[in-house]
């Protein structure tokens, strides 16, 4: 391709990294210390650390009796959104243990959904003419990032199934006759493994493409200029459009992908911690 | 411009910036920019891989995860939740209450009800029992009344017969007199005042006998 890669645009930019040798977890001999998604990554952070009990708690600082139970401002969209993640999404898989585990599941979506959020922004642009370094970029288009929040999803499902489920929990992974266990059981380990591997995939992936449609859609625009300056700036109409609507579309995506992680986090756990005696059933969501 | 430089240096598209209208400047080099910018930080080398990554991303991602779960579940999370449950309880309670409130006010609505109706056929059995003593009363009045014409008649015909009586006496004895008188006259003869009395009461006798015939 002449001029740009795509790719660029959506891989990480290493700012500070050292050599170590870890096996499989670093592949390429390093171990990265700094770079553009890492930064995103504690900048959101530190957005949801500061922006979300500096928002709750200014909402209700006043007020006595029932106006403490009423949200204004900012917190009316945060408490909707907890509430519906409660009611609609953990509470019919948590059951009782809904408001155990309802702080993890609240967290993972801000957390996913900022990353998201975060990665619209094309900061990437300015940063090195402002700072010398890159920063920007989606933290959550890094399979390193989504696949250790699957991880954590993989270990909450069965520390807490194994905590809370016991030897419920572990005769969950042979649900046929005790003979058919040879087979029985990879077969549901692997479908753990899956379950965390899908969920790592599917938000990488999403994330991932839509930022390379719109580095492929504005590379566009100097590989025609490169041709003609004329045909640079007939390219640069349509192709200008398109990544609008394509930033929209992310945008619904950034939200959309933080909600199915977090909803499918909760389905897993929902299925290591609650147990029903009459139906072994396997939810596919994948 | 930095960027220019960046772009010369890779020597691919030097005369795209240069050349474009200074209207379409700024979104040239801004999309320029974005498609320069990369490769300068591409650090490692060689071909881009979409899977870059390593231990030290992970452990990133535990390390903030882990404290913005800490932090949000102490100071955002905490108090939001105690809010829900609270309002949930609030909500659970209200609706109790309300529940209760109003399976009150229809039992007591039942109960005034059947205790207006209670009320409503004793006061139209009032009304009935007014209305007959009433017709007793009225009876009663008429009847008396009745009776005090009859009598006030019949005390009227009594006098009116006294009053004839005395009247017929009256005229008998003004008559005897005038008769007496009248029959000396001629007999020229004076009756001696005692005498004249003594005819006069034999009249009277006679009348009497007369009127008791």
């Amino acid at each position: 391709m002449s001029g740009t890669n795509p790719l660029e645009h959506v891989v990480q930019h290493p700012i500070k990294e050292i050599p170590l040798d870890a096996g499989l977890l670093t592949p390429e001999g390093v171990v990265t210390l700094m770079s553009d998604h890492i930064a995103m990554t504690i900048l959101a952070g530190l957005v949801l650390c500061l922006l979300l009990p500096l928002a709750l708690r200014r909402s209700r600082k006043s007020g006595e009796g029932v106006d403490r139970l009423v949200t204004t401002g900012f917190a009316g969209a945060i408490e909707a959104i907890c509430e519906y993640l409660r009611k609609e999404v953990a509470e019919p898989t948590l059951g009782e243990h809904t408001d155990r585990f309802i702080k993890y599941v609240w967290s993972l979506f801000f957390f996913v959904l900022t990353i998201n959020l975060l990665g619209m922004l094309p900061i990437g642009v300015i940063t090195p003419l402002a700072f010398g370094v890159h920063i920007g970029g989606t933290a959550t288009g890094n399979i390193w990032v989504t696949g250790t929040l699957a991880v954590m999803t993989l270990l909450m499902m069965v520390i807490n199934g194994l905590r809370l489920g016991k030897v419920e929990y572990l005769k969950h992974f042979c649900p046929g006759p005790w003979w058919m266990a040879p087979i029985l059981v990879p077969v549901e380990i692997a479908g753990l493994l899956a379950k965390a591997f899908a969920l790592a995939v599917r938000l990488f992936a999403n994330m991932l493409a839509g930022h390379l449609i719109l580095a492929v859609l504005l590379g566009f625009i100097l590989s025609a200029g490169s041709v003609s300056t004329g045909a640079g700036l007939g390219v640069a109409i349509p192709a200008v459009l398109g990544s609008v609507g394509i930033s929209l579309l992310e945008l619904f995506v950034a939200f959309l992908q933080a909600f199915i992680f977090t909803f499918l986090t909760t389905l897993f756990i929902g299925m290591s911690v609650v147990f029903h005696h009459d139906d072994h059933e396997e939810a596919t969501a994948h | 411009m930095k960027t220019m430089q960046i772009k010369s240096q890779k020597g691919s598209q030097s005369t795209v910036g240069a050349a474009v209208a200074p209207v379409a400047a700024v979104a040239a080099s801004a999309v320029a920019a974005l498609g320069a910018a990369g490769p300068a930080f591409a650090a490692s080398g060689g071909e881009e891989n979409i899977f870059s990554g390593n231990l030290g991303n992970a452990v990133w991602t535990l390390v903030v995860f882990g404290t913005v779960l800490f932090v949000l579940g102490k100071y955002a999370w905490g108090p939001l939740l105690d809010v829900l449950q609270k309002r949930e309880q609030f909500i659970h309670d209200s609706l109790a209450e309300a529940k209760e409130d109003r399976d009150q006010a229809e039992s007591r609505l039942a109960e005034y009800t059947s205790r207006l109706q209670e009320a409503r056929g004793e006061a139209s059995k009032i009304v009935e029992e007014g209305r007959r003593d009433a017709e007793v009363v009225k009876a009663r009045i008429d009847e008396e009344a009745r009776e005090e014409a009859r009598k006030v008649l019949d005390r009227a015909k009594r006098e009116i017969e006294v009053a004839k009586q005395t009247a017929i006496k009256e005229l008998y004895t003004s008559s005897a007199t005038l008769a007496t008188e009248m029959a000396s006259r001629i007999l020229r003869k004076e009756l001696s005042a005692a005498e004249r009395e003594k005819l006069v009461a034999r009249s009277l006798d006679e009348l009497d006998q007369f009127d008791t015939n």
